[in-house]
């Protein structure tokens, strides 16, 4: 199905909008575009070209137009979305522009991010038989697909009549993977396929995506061509060839070791800087030389003359967070809490002992399951404990009604979408304080203060839902700071954003932390937000606490680490490879620069 | 962590075995005597037979859950009916304004029983019939696909959306929202905050699962095939069959005038 020249899918000059009467031939594509501003062309006049049996990742800032891109490969754009389109697509030898999204998918195949509105079936078998039905394949022809489908994504085993609904995260997406390679796609288009999984659904999805790059399939060899799109960095190393986005044009392309080095172009497309190329860049590595996994860069580390000295203050986070800490806020004393279901009640959360002093910055991580957000629920009331007691400062939190422990402890929910309603910035950061009591000057002052604090200043009368993602968990985070809460829960405060605003979004937390005093308690499943912002992390495992402790110790001890299923970022990693076992290691890439010597300390190999 | 699983009960059933569309030619079966009968023992009847079949198709977790709305119906309709029924018969109660008569009573037991086996029908079809199977059932009546596939997934949806609602309630509340205002204006105006986010999070799920559903392949307009279409088994003819004889049987007889008032 490949066009002669080896190229599974050409873009040329693709100009797209998502205004229906933009005009494409006045409006400025040159300008880089804002990766908040919604309007204008997302994509200006994007070339590509993907080769054949290749393993192409994506990255770039939001707004770049990564998953715009991805959508023309299946002519979702233009045929499906509504929008202003020029250019050409030409995908497995047709032309995309002129065929429609059914047409495709005999082609090319699409997973997304959000696995919940990609499941149809009632059984995972309706569910993996929808593709194939869709694309007219013969009964009979089905049923091996079915089972060639899920021991490709390692669910051969998996109960074909059961409800896909009961199924874990992971077990959803892997399950949203075998219906698409049920089709058996040339091509396959992934956009993000793990943002919203713990990390054992990760590395889950990583085998599948693995399996299917490596064309194991038996009766089908697995997809030709692969292009995905992530942020994350362990994701995109799967990858052979890497292209940056920025302003809706490709900033560079081309094999993955050589566009993951450029530590410039990285920096300019506002993609994370993989942190071991970082790192091994400040220290004096040539470009050619910076390695993008533990393994090759302890290597190198050993080659060299230079030597690892751990961290002075190994108790410290190394964004100074949680550093002071006060009075005694919350004491769990034996929690335990259980959802009523129609198969009778679950308990959640099963015996948890916990205390949290003021200024401290807790993570709480572990599978989803295990009983994070539901213990979390807890400390401002949302959840009532069963058994046993949660207080704030001495008293029993439930005894407190929910306009009182409201204004003490906000809760920042996972998906900011969940709670914007109002018309206007200034109105929705306003719905807690008011809700509270404070009107007139007050009020105001207090809105003003948190809008300049998420710098969302100036924009008060702005919609809300006409913000990016990255501004919308600011508005959401602007309308608890109102309240002047001196604790806040963040519920995965970053998944859905970007590197840079994954950035900048903690640092805000941070700097709120470290200069105002505010109590943070964060459930999260990024290990690197873990490793830079909380100094203490609390595993939890079958609704109880596994661990307890400083998160430095956690992450020195790799047989931990592997118990609670859970993997260190790379800097750590590689720390871990090389230092004495009396040294701690380091945690960010700046703490491993560090701990090496310092900037530029690396003069060549031999010396 | 919430338990969002649909209607459908899987199991291996005789219910469950059936055709959808001979299980439909029994659910009529039920609604037709039902509905023709006005007395209530032969309501009960129908009642009583769609209440086994629910049990027998494992129904019963659906029916925990609509228990409440069962009941409400049934109160609500005993106490309305007699006030549209011209008093005769027996007198029960005799105080002041309230008049209650034997035939009144019967007949208002009869409407209450007979809104009860709709629902007990029906919730005894959604248990005992997934989605895929639903769809199928349909379009073998010659509904349009489209229409059919649509249904589907409204009845699988409906779940998912119940749990998102659960959510948007949390983080208002935890806002400070106070759903118990006893003002009932004010009450409904502290529901814009819920309704609001639930409805622009279903609209956005909408626009990411039709894109899914194409990109899957899924097109209303091309030749498709079907996983498992199971045949018209001996049983489905049988099952046709008594459903048309129980028919014919009740409108023959409640046209003589049996079991109506």
């Amino acid at each position: 199905m490949t066009s002669s020249d080896g190229i599974a899918a050409r873009l040329r000059d693709v100009v797209f909008s998502y205004d229906r009467g933009a005009d494409l031939d006045t409006a400025d594509l040159s300008a880089d575009a804002d990766p908040d501003d919604r309007e204008g062309p997302v994509l200006r006049g994007l070339d590509l070209d993907v080769p054949a049996g290749s393993f192409t990742v994506v990255m770039g800032a939001s707004g770049g137009g990564k998953s715009t891109m991805l959508r023309t490969l299946n002519a979702i754009i233009p045929d499906f979305i509504d929008g202003s389109f020029r250019g050409e697509v030409n995908v497995l030898g047709r032309d995309a522009t002129q065929t429609r999204v059914s047409e495709m998918a005999h082609d090319a195949g699409m997973v997304l991010q959000d696995y919940e509105s990609q499941l149809f079936g009632t059984s995972v078998e309706a569910e993996v038989a929808f593709g194939p039905e869709n694309l007219a394949v013969p009964p009979e022809d089905i049923g091996p697909r079915i089972d060639e489908s899920l021991s490709l994504v390692g669910l051969p085993d998996l109960d074909r009549r059961r409800e896909p609904s009961g199924l874990s995260g992971g077990q959803k997406q892997r399950l949203v993977f075998a219906g698409v390679a049920a089709t058996r796609p040339d091509l396959l288009v992934l956009d993000e396929p793990t943002s919203d999984l713990d990390p054992k659904g990760t590395r889950d999805i990583v085998d599948v995506v693995t399996r299917l790059s490596e064309q194991e399939g038996q009766g089908w060899s697995g997809p030709e061509t692969i292009v995905m799109v992530t942020h994350k960095i362990e994701e995109a190393l799967l990858a052979d060839r890497a292209v940056l986005l920025k302003g809706g044009k490709a900033f560079r392309s081309g094999p993955l070791q050589e566009v993951f080095t450029d530590v410039e172009a990285l920096r300019e497309a506002r993609v994370a800087v993989p942190p071991l190329v970082e790192a091994f860049d400040a220290l004096g590595w040539p470009d050619e030389d910076l390695p993008l996994v533990p393994k090759t860069a302890a290597e190198q580390v050993r080659a060299s003359d230079l030597t690892y000295t751990g961290p002075k203050n190994p108790e410290q986070a190394p964004a100074g967070t949680g550093a002071e800490t006060g009075e005694m806020l919350f004491e769990l004393n034996d929690v335990e809490y259980a959802y009523e279901t129609d198969r009778g009640p679950v308990t959640a959360v099963d015996g948890v002992d916990m205390a949290v002093r003021e200024g401290e910055v807790v993570a709480l991580v572990g599978h989803n399951g295990s009983g994070k957000t539901t213990l979390a629920k807890h400390f401002n009331g949302l959840h009532a404990a069963d058994a046993g007691d949660v207080t704030y400062k001495g008293r029993s939190v439930p005894d407190y009604r929910m306009s009182e422990i409201g204004r003490e402890v906000g809760y920042v929910f996972q998906n900011p979408d969940h709670q914007i309603f109002a018309d206007t910035v200034r109105e929705e950061v306003a719905f807690g304080p008011e809700n509270f009591g404070l009107e007139g000057e007050e009020l105001d002052r207090r809105v003003d203060h948190a809008l300049e604090t998420v710098e969302l200043d100036g924009l008060d009368d702005e919609d809300p839902f006409s913000f990016s993602k990255g501004q919308r968990q600011r508005v959401a985070l602007a309308g608890i700071l109102a309240t002047d809460p001196e604790v806040i829960v963040f519920d995965e405060p970053t998944t859905g954003l970007d590197a840079a605003q994954q950035r900048q979004f903690m640092d805000l937390v941070g700097k709120l932390n470290r200069e105002e005093g505010l109590t943070v308690v964060m459930v999260t499943h990024d290990m690197a937000t873990v490793a830079r912002y909380a100094p203490r992390t609390v595993v939890m495992q079958d609704g109880r606490v596994a661990y307890d402790r400083a998160t430095r110790d956690l992450f020195a001890d790799e047989s931990l680490l592997a118990q609670y299923d859970l993997v260190a970022p790379h800097p750590t990693e590689l720390a871990n490879h090389v230092r004495d076992d009396d040294d701690a290691p380091a945690l960010t890439a700046e703490e491993l620069v560090t701990a090496l010597g310092g900037e530029g300390v690396y003069s060549g190999g031999e010396q | 962590m919430s338990d969002s699983t649909s209607l459908y009960v899987d199991g291996d059933s005789l219910l469950h075995r059936l055709d959808p569309r001979s299980k439909l030619a029994l659910s009529l079966a039920l609604f037709v005597p039902a509905y023709v009968f006005g007395r209530p023992e032969y309501i009960a009847i129908p009642l009583v037979v769609a209440f086994a079949g629910l049990l027998a198709g494992g129904g019963w977790r659906n029916l925990k859950r609509i228990w409440f709305i069962l009941v409400a119906l049934f109160v609500v309709g005993l106490v309305l009916w007699p006030n549209f029924v011209e008093p005769s018969g027996p007198t029960l109660v005799d105080a002041g304004p309230i008049l209650l008569t034997l035939d009144q009573l019967l007949f208002a037991l009869g409407r209450s029983l007979r809104i009860a086996t709709f629902v007990v029908t029906g919730l005894a079809y959604i248990s005992t019939t997934a989605n895929e199977e639903l769809v199928r059932g349909m379009r073998g009546l010659g509904i349009p696909y489209a229409f059919c596939f649509a249904v589907g997934t409204a009845l699988r949806l409906f779940p998912t959306f119940l749990g998102a609602a659960g959510t948007v309630r949390q983080a208002q509340e935890a806002r400070g929202l106070d759903l118990s205002a006893s003002n009932p204006i004010e009450r409904i105006r502290n529901f814009v905050p819920l309704l609001i986010p639930v409805f622009m999070t279903a609209f956005r799920n909408v626009e990411t699962q039709s894109m899914a559903l194409e990109a899957r392949g899924f097109d209303t307009r091309r030749e498709r095939t079907f996983y498992r279409e199971s045949a018209f088994a001996v049983r489905d003819w049988a099952a046709v069959a008594l459903a048309v004889a129980v028919v014919v049987g009740a409108v023959a007889l409640s046209s003589t005038g049996v079991g109506t008032f």
